[in-house]
């Protein structure tokens, strides 16, 4: 399975196809404060917690369980975007009055590549001052995000879960339920950060974002379900083997290590690419 | 040879089928059989026991299944009502895999477990070597005592026993259409036979029962009146057994000699498959008293009244008539029987045959082992297991017998630890009944690990020099080598192809946007209206791609796990069968388009071309109609079809067929030589035509999604390499899509003999494998045509490496597991389809294309 095409497709039929020169978002940095960065890293790790909690419930009747979580997720995973990571610049009337003087400094998605993200003091110290008003401009795109997340990537993870061979006939409610909990780790975090950046969701249909917390979980979520059809044709006939299960479980610990692994210096800023052509190119020159 | 890229490629090539040969000789070895016929001890004091009757009529019915006699819906009322009077003993034999036809003949009449070479054998049926002629079986034994046998039914019993019967009637079993001519055949016969008094063998094979079950299943409307139709017959002989002097001393058997699994094919070691009903009917065993309840429940899952080996059928009927148990017998004499005799001593005689026969082969198998008076081994110690368990009982055996007083009451001591004897003595045998030549198996391995060793420097040159397509070709191949060990990932292949073919488009998905994004930049001044156009085709022409291969994916459900499950050909397509209707018309229009187009002769002689693919057309209603009428029911093609002129058979109608499209490729070869890749073009249209008509007709469509796959991959601009691993998995995910899977149950044997009127090795094994591997042909062929135009690479070496690779982990697993409970169902099945992959599907059709066609280029 790989959602994290999904997103993508489903964001956009919403703009309009204009040629897109500018050069798209640098990598999503975490917030510079404390909480946020001791949070980024206890997320992953918490969500994985309370999916180990839940699973036996989940094994015992998948679309109730699923459903009774879905809102509990939405919220630790809003919870997460409001503290840790940048608003993307899509709601400008209220970030620019928030945080108009650590504009260009704090939030990310700014300008050229140059206003990537050193969060310096300036922008801790501000947040505090005008919490209010922060609060609320944080608030907002999380709810923007959370309505694109449930109207658009969970009807367009559901269709990739099918095209990647969920079954369509029977199974729909796990099924959609499956696509939702898949878009509430995935695409909540991307519209939050980026909005509906048309050059950010072109490559991210294309899977050529840069490495981050927020692509890197993205992406994990979509390899982990894709590899947790393994252990589904196994002869073992456990409960858990069940359709939507193991998927899921597989998309959990992808968005953990996806989000953690993406952020590590080895990784981070990099990004998917296929070396076929340059090097046959190089080849035939050669011979 | 132009294809190859070096001589490592066509050594490693030979060296494959070397390491094929050498594995499989070790891996099927014929049994270590004891020659020539059993006879009774004449030197021994003990009288043989009497024979219970002198005559048996042997009525097989093929896959007739334990439920289909006993359970509430069956329709065997008349046989149900003996079973209510006792004088029908039933019972439910087990039959081991592999569930087909010659090997559980053999089984029944020689008492053995026969070797899994014998299922190669059963589908190649012209095969003598398989005859047993010269095995002991409890024919021969009634033939040695002067009986004449005849045989009416399956003409397996005729290539099984040549020159055996005095009168025989035999009927093919390979047209599986045919559900009521075949038994008529044989039933014609039996007023007949049942007024001669000369015979002392009436052996009959019903095929019908085991049609019905191949095309439509165990729930099939036909199948009731079938088994109406076999308990009338069933009525027929017993009430000439109680009528007729001359049948007053008749055994009448009536067995299946396998099952039905729930889909009604057989092959396998599922409940269904290896439970066949067996009775045992006279009226002299009204005497016994022996009244059971019928119908009733099964008290397991198909498990119905006791359940008996099929291999006790061979020392129980000896046991009855009188003659010697066959030397090569596992079989236990059925107890139940035992009461036919009033005194002990007979009983005990009977089970001590029985014994000594058992023990002989025992001693033949375990040489080292000693069975005597003397074998004091040491019973007490705990555990014991197989052959030293078999010695215990043994001695157990020998000691009760020796301390016996004289009198009748010996036989209640020592016939239960004669009866423990023989069970133990029989899983003994059963459980060694093949040895491997660990030695071959090995040397096996390693020629075909050298082959893989010489085509490796070009492969890694090959991955390393492709990055990313390289790496995960190789990984691809790891992975499916690693699954091999693991009994549910072969029978679930399919789900890994399709699995790793969704990772393959994700991949060049990947690809072409990143292409496109670095393209666009550079054109961007291009774009206008229909530019956006092209530039959301570009974006979404995957999900077409994506979607086509979710249809192919659920089109055949197949595998074991989900098999039962609804898929589009079985189950969507009799629901709605205008909408099949519909697209096999559209694929036979597009192919016959297509041809039109590809043949470069002038305007007039071009509708000419036509004729092929129209003959092909109605070659395809003319044998719905006579294959799965069910396809038919309501369609505005029924109608059609009534009004249709039958002049044509539909052997002389494929071999019209097959002309007229050989008559458009030497046309297209000959006729003008101007342009080379169109006579590539029109092979190719021709092949189309040619597998769509070897093909089951609800798969035909499947070839229209092909053409859309093949359309929206060639405008992707693939390179060389990654033609090659696209045609690679979409040759393995074809062939699971079109019903192949790894078991033997899922051959289809259907379209094996169109245009054939006689049985040909050749001719009916190419068609057969045209039939069951179109998928894979189809896109050997179409990968020459998505090639990019300046050959770069030269995929035979990453072929070899591939296949090399896959018959080495399967040949591992096979080996290492060779005492897995599973090895005879599971991984020998692939092992056999892997031979096939490796030698017809490699070597004949990937590798061949590949020299013909790089021939032509150049």
């Amino acid at each position: 399975m790989a959602p994290d095409t999904s997103s993508a497709s489903g964001a956009s039929p919403l703009t309009p196809p204009a040629p897109d020169d500018k050069p798209s978002a640098p990598p999503v940095n975490i917030l510079p404060s404390l909480i946020a960065r001791i949070y980024s890293i206890a997320h992953p790790a918490l969500l994985l917690a309370l999916g180990a909690t839940r699973f036996e419930a989940v094994v015992a009747d998948p679309t109730k369980e699923l459903l009774s979580t879905l809102p509990w997720l939405t919220l630790v995973q809003i919870f997460y975007v409001i503290v840790c990571l940048p608003p993307a610049g899509s709601t400008p009337s209220t970030e620019t009055s928030a945080s108009a003087p650590a504009d260009g400094r704090s939030s990310p998605r700014s300008s050229g590549p140059g206003g990537a993200v050193r969060h310096g003091k300036h922008g801790k110290r501000k947040q505090h001052a005008n919490s209010w008003a922060c609060i609320w401009s944080r608030l907002l795109p999380a709810l923007l995000s959370l309505s694109l997340t449930f109207a658009l990537a969970t009807p367009v993870l559901t269709i990739l879960l099918v095209l990647f061979g969920a079954p369509l006939t029977t199974h729909n409610s796990e099924t959609v339920l499956c696509a939702a909990h898949m878009a509430v780790l995935s695409a909540t975090a991307l519209t939050y950060a980026h909005g509906l950046d048309r050059a950010v969701w072109n490559e991210v249909w294309g899977i050529a974002r840069p490495a981050d917390a927020v692509w890197g979980s993205a992406l994990g979520t979509g390899l982990g379900a894709w590899f947790g059809a393994i252990p589904i044709p196994l002869d073992w006939d456990r409960p858990w083997q069940a359709f939507p299960i193991t998927i899921l479980v597989g998309a959990y610990i992808g968005h953990a290590v996806g989000s953690l692994l993406a952020r590590t210096p080895l990784v981070y800023g990099k990004r998917v690419k296929f070396t076929v052509e340059e090097v046959s190119e190089t080849e035939k020159k050669t011979n | 040879m132009a294809g190859f890229s070096s001589w490592t490629t066509v050594v490693a090539n030979l060296l494959v089928p070397v390491g094929i040969l050498t594995f499989s000789s070790g891996f099927f070895p014929y049994k270590p059989l004891i020659p020539g016929l059993a006879t009774f001890d004449q030197t021994g004091e003990n009288t043989t026991a009497p024979a219970v009757f002198d005559k048996v009529i042997f009525m097989v019915v093929d896959a007739l299944r334990s439920d289909f006699v006993y359970s509430n819906d069956s329709g065997f009322l008349f046989t149900q009502s003996l079973i209510r009077s006792g004088a029908a003993l039933p019972f439910t034999a087990h039959a081991s895999a592999p569930t087909v036809t010659m090997p559980r003949l053999k089984a029944i009449t020689t008492g053995s477990v026969p070797s899994f070479l014998d299922v190669i054998l059963n589908i190649a049926e012209s095969d003598t070597t398989s005859t047993l002629a010269y095995q002991d079986t409890w024919l021969a034994q009634l033939k040695a005592t002067g009986g004449r046998l005849v045989m009416y039914g399956d003409d397996t019993w005729l290539k099984l026993f040549p020159g055996m019967f005095d009168r025989a009637d035999g009927t093919t079993s390979f047209f599986v259409s045919d559900f009521t001519e075949v038994d008529h055949n044989v039933t014609r016969h039996v007023p007949n036979e049942l007024a001669q008094d000369d015979w002392s063998a009436f052996i009959m094979h019903y095929l019908g029962l085991d049609h019905i079950g191949h095309k439509a299943g165990p729930k099939s409307p036909f199948m009731i009146p079938k088994q109406h139709e076999m308990d009338s017959v069933v009525t027929e002989i017993y009430t000439a057994m109680r009528q007729q002097d001359h049948l007053q001393s008749t055994l009448f058997v009536l067995c299946g000699d396998h099952g039905m699994n729930e889909a009604g094919n057989h092959g396998g070691s599922s409940a269904g498959e290896t439970s066949p009903a067996l009775l045992f009917m006279s009226p002299k065993f009204e005497a016994l008293g022996g009244r059971r309840e019928s119908p009733m429940e099964p008290s397991d899952d198909m498990q119905y009244y006791r359940t008996v080996e099929q291999a006790d059928i061979a020392p129980t009927l000896a046991g009855l008539l009188g003659i010697p148990i066959p030397l090569n017998s596992l079989g236990v004499f059925i107890p139940d029987f035992l009461e036919m005799w009033d005194h002990g001593s007979h009983r005990l005689q009977i089970l001590y045959q029985n014994a000594e026969q058992l023990l002989n082969t025992l001693t033949t198998t375990f040489p080292v082992a000693t069975f005597g008076p003397d074998g004091t081994t040491s019973c007490a110690s705990g555990v014991l297991s197989g052959i030293e368990e078999a010695q215990c009982a043994w001695t157990r055996v020998q000691q009760l017998l020796s301390t016996r007083d004289e009198g009748d009451d010996s036989y209640a001591t020592a016939g239960p630890a004669l009866l423990q004897f023989l069970r133990i003595a029989q899983e003994v045998m059963s459980r060694t009944a093949s040895n491997y030549d660990v030695s071959r198996l090995t040397l096996g391995l390693l020629i075909t690990g050298v082959a893989g060793l010489l085509v490796l420097p070009a492969t890694y040159k090959e991955c390393t020099r492709h990055g990313s397509s390289g790496m995960f070709l190789m990984l691809m191949i790891i992975t499916c080598g690693m699954m091999m060990f693991a009994s549910s990932y072969v029978e679930e292949e399919q789900q890994f192809w399709y699995w790793i073919c969704s990772g393959w488009m994700v991949y060049l998905h990947i690809k072409s946007q990143s292409q496109s994004q670095s393209q666009s930049s550079a054109k961007t001044t291009l774009r206008n209206r229909f530019g956006s156009l092209i530039y959301w085709s570009d974006k979404c022409i995957i999900l077409v791609l994506a979607i086509t291969q979710r249809l192919l994916r659920r089109w055949n459900q197949t595998g074991q796990k989900f098999a039962a499950e609804p898929d589009i050909a079985r189950t969507f397509f009799t629901r709605h069968p205008e909408i099949f209707w519909g697209l096999l018309i559209l694929t036979y229009v597009d192919a016959g388009r297509h041809l039109l187009r590809s043949i470069p002769i002038i305007r007039i002689l071009k509708l000419g071309a036509l004729a092929p693919a129209v003959l092909a057309f109605t070659f395809k209603l003319h044998f719905v109609t006579s294959e799965s009428p069910e396809l038919l029911d309501g369609t505005f093609i029924s109608q059609i079809m009534k009004e249709w002129p039958y002049s044509l058979s539909l052997v002389l109608h494929a071999r019209l067929v097959f002309c007229g499209l050989a008559l458009v490729v030497l046309l297209a070869l000959f006729g003008k030589r101007s342009r080379v890749p169109r006579g590539h073009d029109t092979f190719h249209e021709a092949l189309h035509i040619f597998l769509m008509t070897q093909s089951r007709a609800t798969n035909v469509p499947l070839f229209l999604l092909f053409r859309i796959q093949s359309g929206i991959l060639s405008s992707m601009n693939l390179t060389g390499i990654e033609v090659t691993i696209t045609t690679l998995i979409f040759q393995y995910m074809t062939f699971f899509a079109f019903g192949g899977s790894n078991a033997i149950s899922s051959v289809d044997l259907a379209s094996g003999y169109n245009g054939i009127d006689s049985y040909s090795v050749v001719l009916v094994g190419v068609l057969t494998f045209a039939s069951n591997w179109a998928g894979p042909i189809w896109w050997a062929s179409q990968s020459h045509r998505l090639r990019p135009k300046k050959p770069e690479q030269d995929p035979s070496a990453l072929l070899t490496f591939h296949v090399a690779m896959s018959l080495i982990s399967v040949m591992a697993a096979c080996t290492a597991l060779r005492t897995h409970l599973f090895i005879w169902t599971v991984f020998s099945p692939k092992y056999l389809y892997s031979m096939a992959w490796a030698t017809a599907n490699h070597v004949a059709v990937n590798l061949l294309g590949e020299v013909i066609f790089s021939r032509s280029r150049s």
